[in-house]
């Protein structure tokens, strides 16, 4: 028996190793609010570190039967506010680029996800920080136009619904349609009395769901960053550090910092304490860390000068529970059931990767990120540039390279597409997806009516020559930061193969080889080898010599 | 004399250092995944209850990640699968001389992902395996390791099935609340 028990000593120690985890065990619960013991605490439990109890100011003591009603009432107090928003980011969905001239924005960019913001602007618009924009109409200067509460809600029950133009519903609705749940509408004068400082959820509502769901655009923006845990991020913990979003992305006058069009590449100010901080300043890990981030190792922070912290410190992306979506090709979609109705097919995990409305999809978790030379400066395919079908159509591309001071190695996400061209014009098409007319893609799977309504609202005729590009469209990965000992090692780019085997420009020992250099150095050790023997050997002929 | 004695005592040697550094990976077979891990392991998940008629049942899935993750780490996706049958664990655990054999129970097959992004099998080599315990064990153990190749081999044109949450301790075979095997 002894025999048997060692024999199998191996195999039994791996088996006792393997303690793990049920698979069903979910995020680990918010931390219960502590129950308010004294008035005091309730006062401070209530209002966190404001001085001011929304709950009791005499504009907000009354019924609101809508969300510009409500802002009226902000306004009323916060003068400026509005006049503020008008000039965001936010709220024009517009971006000049003053390196490379182009007008981007969600307004003029043609993604590879839902496409373009053009004639869907009805739906589109749950994520505009506005009421009322359904189409080219809209006014950008109405002041009571401007949704505070989207951003400032602290109840978490205040949700604007895709259709409605950027409202909440005002009354029972049934979401998302014929699925048999129904949602209420908000208490408007509860989320009103009980506004607050933005928070991981608010800013969440958007960014965690863009591209048409949770997960599915940045890959490292979902809904697991509303309570995550240190594995997850170790700036947002909730049980430690537990920042917000806007504990880096300062604002100033309502203009928050931070920008997906033009990001700050290479941040070389140093770290900045928070009363040297510019309105506008870049939220970068070095703007807190510094320049030399790695007190015990000098070796690291030599790399500071050609790596971005987030290329060794995020791994991996889409690192919670949630896959995020890495492909998404359009060209499929449109197939019907044999009664004529939309399809939609689950993977393994429960992610849709086919839908009528929408095409295939792929999907990853712990995603390895691609790496790329970035100095901060992203050219667009804009609608108009030209189009070669039988080419891979670059959405973006990120700039910079090993010579250029300003540039390190980014990791990015790459999302693969395939979507719909006006081939005849020879340009990526704007297609007119949701809405209840009769030219919504999303309704009657109908390219030829999407198209006409789609490119007739950028000014454009549809040549209807319809066709698919494949594209690709890179995001920068900077959010979900590893706790330390989860960064990338020596090993995982230092060797053939390695993470960094695709950047070009500089060498980099264990993946790199120079003929000299490595001849060189076998040459030495063999003469080396050869002086020991010799040595060696001479001594044990001349003891014998002795000898005899 | 001496040279045949060194002779035998240098193969020895060599025997034990080529048994001690190859023993650990001939235990195990590791196979390559055209699938990503939740629909491998849903795969094999389906061809374990394809083959309940030599007594398999599921009987659970772990993710050993979230223990990590709730420890404050990260490591890449990992699902082990496992499995019972009473039709090969029965013979093992009437016999004291085998039920020390129980700990290798239930039938496991790992999932996982490495660096290079793709999705890995991991089975134990339950036919080597059994061969070291005797005639009895071998016999169940290889039909064990027939049964765990047909765990593995995917008809990549069937749709992918959904993924089997089911809780370890919670099911397979003649599970309770404890679970079974």
């Amino acid at each position: 028996m002894n025999t048997l028990i060692h024999s199998g000593w191996r195999a039994a120690c791996l088996a006792l190793c393997l303690v793990a985890a049920p698979v069903l065990a979910e995020e680990a619960a918010p931390p219960a609010a502590q129950k308010s013991a004294s008035a005091p605490q309730e006062v401070v439990a209530k209002t966190g570190s404001s001085t001011a109890d929304h709950g009791k100011f005499e504009e907000l003591q009354r019924e609101f039967a809508s969300g510009p009603e409500v802002t009226a009432a902000c306004l009323e107090c916060h003068t400026e506010a509005a006049k503020q928003i008008h000039t965001t980011k936010h709220w024009t969905w517009e971006y000049q680029n003053p390196v490379t001239g182009q007008k981007l924005g969600k307004k003029n960019v043609i993604n590879n996800f839902c496409t373009a913001v053009s004639s869907n602007q009805g739906f589109c618009s749950a994520c505009h920080i506005g009421y009322g924009w359904k189409d080219d109409n809209f006014d950008f200067a109405a002041e009571d136009a401007v949704d505070c509460l989207v951003c400032h809600d602290t109840t978490g029950k205040y949700k604007k619904i895709p259709g409605l133009a950027g409202h909440p519903t005002y009354k029972v609705m049934e979401w998302p349609p014929k699925s048999g749940k129904f949602i209420d509408p908000p208490d408007l004068q509860k989320v009103a009395q009980n506004v607050g400082p933005t928070s991981r959820r608010t800013c969440g509502t958007c960014h965690f769901y863009g591209g048409g769901g949770n997960a599915v655009k940045h890959g490292d923006l979902d809904s697991s960053l509303n309570q995550p845990m240190r594995y997850l991020d170790v700036h947002m913990d909730a049980k430690g550090p537990n920042f917000t979003c806007s504990t880096c992305h300062v604002s100033d006058a309502h203009e928050v910092s931070g920008s997906r069009y033009s990001p700050t590449a290479a941040d070389t100010e140093g770290a900045r304490l928070p009363g040297q901080r510019k309105p506008g300043s870049a939220p970068t890990c070095r703007g807190c860390h510094g320049d030399a981030p790695h007190p015990t190792d000098a070796k690291l922070n030599d790399h500071t000068d050609k790596l971005a912290c987030q290329t060794c410190h995020i791994p991996e992306f889409a690192r919670g529970p949630l896959h995020t979506k890495m492909s998404w090709d359009w060209s499929t979609a449109g197939r019907l059931d044999e009664n004529g109705q939309r399809i939609k097919v689950k993977n393994s995990a429960g992610r849709v990767i086919y839908d009528s409305n929408k095409g295939d999809f792929t999907y990853d978790r712990y995603a390895i990120p691609d790496y790329l030379w970035f100095n901060g400066n992203i050219e667009y395919t804009l609608f108009g540039d030209p189009v070669d079908p039988d080419e891979v159509l670059e959405i973006n591309r990120f700039l910079g390279g090993p010579d250029d001071s300003g540039s390190r190695i980014w990791p990015v996400k790459t999302f693969t597409g395939k979507q719909p061209i006006d081939a005849g014009l020879g340009t990526l098409a704007v297609a007119h997806t949701a809405g209840k007319d009769d030219a919504a893609y999303w309704g009657n799977y109908d390219w030829e009516k999407s198209l006409t309504v789609g490119m007739a609202s950028v000014g454009a005729e549809y040549s209807g020559e319809l066709g698919f590009v494949s594209t690709t469209m890179r995001w920068p990965i900077t959010h979900m930061v590893a706790p330390k000992d989860d960064a990338l090692r020596c090993k995982d780019c230092h060797r053939d193969n390695g993470r960094l085997a695709g950047i070009d420009g500089i060498y980099m020992p264990g993946r790199d080889r120079s003929v000299l250099l490595d001849t060189g150095g076998g040459l030495l050790a063999l003469l080396a080898l050869a002086g020991v023997l010799v040595h060696g050997g001479g001594r044990i002929v001349a003891h014998r010599l002795r000898r005899k | 004399m001496i040279k045949l004695l060194s002779g035998m005592v240098l193969g020895i040697v060599l025997t034990g250092v080529l048994a001690w550094t190859q023993a650990g990976a001939m235990m195990f077979n590791e196979y390559e995944s055209p699938f990503d891990v939740e629909e491998t392991a849903a795969r094999i998940q389906a061809n374990m209850q394809a083959l309940e008629s030599n007594g398999w049942k599921l009987s659970g899935i772990r993710d050993p990640g979230r223990a990590v993750a709730a420890s404050g780490g990260n490591v890449l996706p990992v699902l082990l699968v496992e499995a019972c049958s009473t039709d090969y664990s029965k013979p093992l655990l009437k016999d004291d001389e085998t039920r020390i054999l129980s700990i290798l129970m239930p039938c496991t097959v790992t999932v996982y992902k490495k660096q290079d992004g793709k999705t890995y099998i991991g089975t134990m080599n339950a036919g080597l395996m059994g061969q070291l315990f005797g005639p009895k064990v071998a016999g169940i153990m290889s039909k064990v390791a027939a049964d765990q190749a047909k765990f593995v081999t995917f008809d990549p044109k069937k749709p992918a099935p959904p993924l089997i949450k089911v809780k370890p301790g919670g099911g397979g075979a003649g599970g309770n609340d404890i679970g079974g095997c």
